[in-house]
Order: C-alpha cells, then structure tokens, then sequence
C-alpha cells in the first residue's frame, strides 16, 4: 500500500534528520578552529549534494513511468466502462454503481456548482484512487478494482457546511 | 552607541515588536481553534459544523496571516540595516492588516462565512445558503485590503533594494554568479532572501488580488463568472508562495543569529547564491503540486509539479539546513532561548520537507491528496519550522533590546513546544496515512484516535507559545534597556 511505504519512508529520514540535529547539538559543546571543518564539510557536501541530485533524478523518473492520468492498456475486445460522475452540494448523481471484479472502468467527473473531491475507499476505508470534481471541467480516474465489496466514494474537497456527509456507494461483485 | 541612535532604533524597535506581538498572539489564538477542530474530530467536543468550518476558516487564515505579518517584521528589522525602508509603509501595512483582519473576523463570526482560507471559486458566492453576500464581502475585502497592504511594504523592499544595489537581480548576486562581482561584496544573505521575497511575494500578491477581485464580483453579480481552473491556478499562486514565503522571511534570523551566537561568518558565497536563485524560480512555479489531483491541467505542469518540488528541497537540504549545521558544529555556541529555537526551526524545516516532497511525487499524491497528510506536513515545517524562527527573534530581541533575564519556564516551553509540535505534526501525518481526509467536520471512530491526541498535544503547545509571548510581552515592557546588540559574553 502506497500510504504505508510513504510513511515508512518518511519516518526513516525523518528519523535520521532528527540523529544529525542532535548529532551537531551535542557536539556544538566542543569549540575547534572553523576553517579546517569548514573545508572538511564543504568536501562532504559535494558527496552529499551530488547523491541528493542523482536520488532525486532516480525517483523523478521511476515515479513517472506511470501516471494516473494516462488511460491505461486494455486487452483486446476490452472496452471500459465509461460512468458519468457529477457532484453537488452535497451528493453524488453516479450513472453506474455496480461493477464487476477486473471490470476497467473510466470515472468522468464533474461538479455541478463548486469544486468537489471524487475519493474512492475500499471497505478498510483506505483511499485508493481519487481525482478534482471542477464545474466546467471533467477529470477523469481509471480503475479497476481487484477485490469485491462496497467501496465508498467521500468528497476530498471542502465545498461547504455539509461536505463530510457527501458519502455514497458502490458495489463491486465477482 | 549615541542616545539619539539608540532612541532613534528603540522607535523603531517598537512597530517591530508590535508586529511581533500581534503575531504571536494571533498565532496562540488560532492554536486554540485548531485544538477545538481536533477535539471535535477526536470525537470528544460537540461542534456544529458551521463552527467547525468557520473555525477552520479562520484558523487557516489567521495563521498563515498571523505569521507573515510577524515574518515581514523580522524581515524589516534586518533589512533595515542594509537598505533605507520607509517606516511609514511599514506603519501603514500595520494598519491595513488590522482592518483586514477585523473584516476577516466579522465576516466569519457573524456573518458565518466559511469558505476555508483558500476561497476556491465559486465556493464564497454558491454556499448553498451557509453564508450570505455581506460575509462573502467582508471576508473578500478584508484578504484584498490585508493583501494590499503586503503587496505595499513588498514594493517598498524591493524599492530600497534596487537603490542600494541597482536591481532585483542584484539583489540575489547574479552579478557575483556570472563572475562580475567578487564573492566578498556579494549582498549579504539578508538582502539576498529579503530580494527573494520580494520577487516572489509580489508575484503572490498580484495573483491573489486578482482572484479575490474576480471573486468579490462573482458575488456581487452571480452573471459574472470565470473559469474555475484559472481561478484555482491563481488561488493556488498566491497561498503556496505566499504561505512558503514566511519561512524564507524567518531563515534570516536564523542566518543572523547562528553566525552572530557561533562567532563564525555566514556569507553569500556563488554556491549560495545559486540555490538562492534556485529557490526563487522553483517557489514561483511549483504551487501546480497542488493541482496534481486536477487531471485536465497540461500534464508537463503537474510533471513539473513534481520535478520542481523535489528540485526545491535541494536549497533548503544541501545549502542553508547543511550550513546551519555547519556552524554550529564544534562551535561551542552558547545556547539560550533563541539560538536553541533558531537552531530548532531549522530541523523543523528539514523535516517537514520529507513528507512534502513524498506528497509531490503524483502518485503518492493520488492517493493521499487532500488526507491529512497535508496539514501534516505544513504543520512541521510552519509550525516546527517557520514560527519557531519567529519566537526565536522574539527571544533575541528581547535579549538585546532589554535587560530582561530567561528563566526555567522559558526551558521548559522550549521543550513542552518542541514536544508538543511534534506530536501534532504526526498525528497529521498518521491520519493521512490512515487514508483520512482533512477539513472534515467529524471523523469515523477508526479516524478519531490521533485527532484526540493531537488535540491534547495541542493544549501543551498553547501553554509553551503563552509562556514565549508573556517573556516578550514582558520586555516591550523593558524595551530600551539593552545593550542592543549581543554581549561579548554571549557570543561562542
């Protein structure tokens, strides 16, 4: 799961930020010349700064391989589902809420006054695929969805006094 | 130093200190909303929604007001050293900003108006009847007014900036970068940041008072609309550069009183320099990881989204956290309240770069957008990060500017504040791995643990920042008995 390995990631450098804070702070009680550390970290820092870059590039380009918003392959004969999604204080008008289980399917959302979030939850309630609802605009999330159950579909964008009740359902089946 | 001196920077040190106070203490305030958000979605405190969203309209922003208003102060306390400033934009932007907020804050408490403090278009005019005309207005114009009088006091640094150095470009030592210049007379970082903000800030400004224009006439006259997606681009231009640029106000305490505490000199080398000129075009043109979700943008803009922003850690990673570091390491720095908070706000920094930088990656993104893995972030790096920088020259002004002495409950601020915002940054960054949604009125019993605790957490944090702001209410009580600048004794 993608939120897992986020905060996994995220508490592991953050952790190790926190080490070399301290690090320095423990250490900023001994008093040395500033010139000799100065020449000696600015030689780490190349190091340092080039791996940074390299890193950084490395995950740019493995994270964009695939994006959200590109339609993704279907096999032959394999036509998508196309539901037409459109949001409004507060609710959902959803054309199609029963799915199958390996059933592509095309959500193209709208809003029809402010903007809105289309967030769709399995049954643990983790989001798993999202995108804007913009009056005006349709955005579009492709999915398929590998388990059955009731997924839930929450507003992830805040539109007024009732945006937390913008909940509906949909049925996905073997 | 000359009495006339001394009295001339004491006058001066007094809209400064204003500045600062009005900031703390609207910061403390907000605390207390979002303790009372928290609490609600810890499930432990009956808030309508209504309250609820107008508390976390105006908890958004006040803060993000609040401590650009402080920020601008710090910035002006050490700019002026370098340039020649107008102290009456500096009073003027004082007294718009109070009308500003005072229309904020009638707007939303009585006039109920709750749009959250990015406003997104159409949302102040089509409320589904939550709020009316006259709140949507005074809501507007008070950010117009508030904004005017930022976008003043921007001009004004950047005016005294060009006539001191001869452009803005100057300002962030091109002439050094392409060799014109020698590395010794480059601008100092403080005129450096100070030119980078005043770039970015006016950018801001001018995108953000364009949207509440076209926003204020939407309301007036539902005929007139505009595009949606234009009008996010715009919101979104103003609050993430507007928002990013507190905590590029704030590092220059941290420039100041780092090299000033450790005895070592913190200078604009070509390096610098660079990443200065780096951070300034990247700050402009990543507000798009914002609209990642929104799959109608141009795609090389959301790419861009994404590339720009890890672009952006490498400044804040490689150049000025890594020469804080730097500095302080074997310094034997005499550690007080403000350098140990200077040398705090850079950790939080740091540190909330991490989560930002993941939440950039578009993939991440998808699904975690929108989850309180935002507020997660912004809470670390403002509120672990950029106030703490604030509360720092507070600290430090107080020291200089008076005679008034710290005590232990000031320690033990520093560590409650330091705990506390720690513990509220993570309960963020839990829930939104927990996959919940921010702004949220009420949360599903799975969601409510970490806002219960974070709403606690949140209670020690409104104790540490009283404590901070009745040690600096203290000296503007004292104001004018210091040395003025640090003592031998404190200096490593």
């Amino acid at each position: 799961m993608i939120q897992t390995v986020a905060w996994v990631v995220s508490l592991i450098f953050m952790t190790a930020i926190a080490g070399i804070f301290l690090f320095v702070a423990i250490k900023s009680k001994e008093k040395r010349e500033y010139e000799p550390i100065k020449k000696k970290w600015y030689k780490a820092r190349t190091f340092y700064g080039t791996t940074l870059v390299i890193a950084f590039l490395v995950i740019t380009i493995y994270t964009l391989r695939e994006l959200p918003y590109n339609q993704p392959l279907y096999g032959d004969e394999q036509e998508p589902t196309i539901v037409d999604v459109e949001a409004f204080q507060f609710g959902w008008h959803i054309s199609e809420k029963e799915f199958k289980v390996g059933e592509p399917i095309e959500f193209d959302v709208t809003s029809a006054d402010v903007t809105h979030g289309f967030g769709i939850y399995d049954e643990d309630r983790n989001l798993i695929a999202q995108t804007q609802a913009m009056p005006g605009y349709t955005n579009t999330v492709y999915i398929t969805f590998d388990e059955p159950g009731t997924y839930e579909i929450l507003c992830l964008e805040y539109c007024g006094l009732a945006h937390h009740v913008m909940i509906a359902t949909i049925e996905v089946t073997e | 130093m000359s009495s006339f001196v001394k009295n001339e920077l004491n006058s001066k040190n007094g809209m400064i200190s204003t500045y600062l106070l009005i900031g703390g203490v609207v910061i403390a305030l907000m605390m207390v909303f979002g303790i009372l958000m928290l609490l609600a979605q810890g499930g432990v405190l009956d808030l309508s929604p209504a309250a609820f969203y107008q508390f976390l309209t105006i908890h958004g922003t006040g803060m993000v007001g609040a401590a650009a208003f402080a920020a601008a102060g710090v910035m002006w306390y050490f700019l002026r050293q370098h340039v020649t400033l107008s102290e009456k934009i500096f009073k003027v932007n004082m007294v718009l900003f109070l009308i500003g907020v005072l229309m904020v804050i009638v707007g939303v408490f009585s006039f109920e108006y709750a749009s959250a403090w990015t406003f997104l278009y159409p949302l102040p005019a089509l409320s589904a009847n939550a709020w009316g005309t006259v709140g949507a207005l005074l809501y507007l114009f008070g950010m117009l007014i508030l904004g005017v009088g930022f976008l003043l006091l921007y001009i004004d640094t950047g005016r005294a900036i060009i006539k001191k150095f001869g452009s803005l470009g100057k300002g962030l030592g091109w002439d050094v970068i392409s060799g014109k210049k020698a590395e010794k007379d480059a601008p100092s970082p403080t005129v450096v940041a100070s030119t980078m903000v005043t770039i970015v800030n006016v950018t801001a400004l001018t995108a953000g008072a364009t949207v509440l224009i076209m926003n204020i006439i939407n309301v007036i006259n539902p005929a007139f609309t505009f595009d949606p997606l234009l009008a996010k681009n715009l919101t979104y231009a103003f609050g993430h550069i507007f928002a990013n640029s507190i905590i590029y106000m704030g590092v220059i305490v941290v420039y100041e009183l780092l090299s000033k505490y450790t005895g070592r000199p913190w200078k604009s080398n070509r390096i610098f320099l660079i990443a200065w000129t780096m951070s300034t075009t990247f700050t402009l043109l990543i507000y798009t990881h914002h609209m990642l979700m929104d799959s109608v943008m141009p795609k090389w803009m959301l790419i861009m989204g994404q590339a720009l922003s890890y672009a952006n850690g490498l400044p804040v990673l490689v150049i000025t956290a890594y020469g804080a570091l730097m500095i302080v390491y074997k310094s034997g720095i005499k550690w007080d309240m403000a350098s140990g908070l200077a040398f705090l706000s850079m950790f939080g920094w740091t540190v909330g770069v991490v989560p930002a930088i993941i939440d950039a990656t578009i993939v991440v993104n998808h699904v975690m957008h929108n989850t309180k893995w935002v507020p997660g972030h912004f809470h670390m790096y403002m509120g672990l990060g950029a106030v703490v920088m604030l509360f720092s020259f507070m600290y430090y002004l107080a020291k200089v500017d008076s005679n008034l002495k710290t005590n232990g409950l000031d320690k033990f601020a520093f560590f409650a504040y330091t705990l506390a915002m720690i513990a509220v940054s993570v309960q963020f960054l839990v829930s939104g791995a927990l996959s919940t949604p921010r702004r949220w009125a009420t949360h599903f019993p799975e969601w409510m643990g970490p806002a219960l605790f974070g709403g606690i957490a949140g209670i020690l944090l409104v104790i540490a920042t009283t404590i901070f702001i009745v040690h600096f209410v203290r000296y503007m009580r004292e104001r004018g008995t210091g040395f003025g600048e640090l003592e031998q004794k404190d200096v490593a």
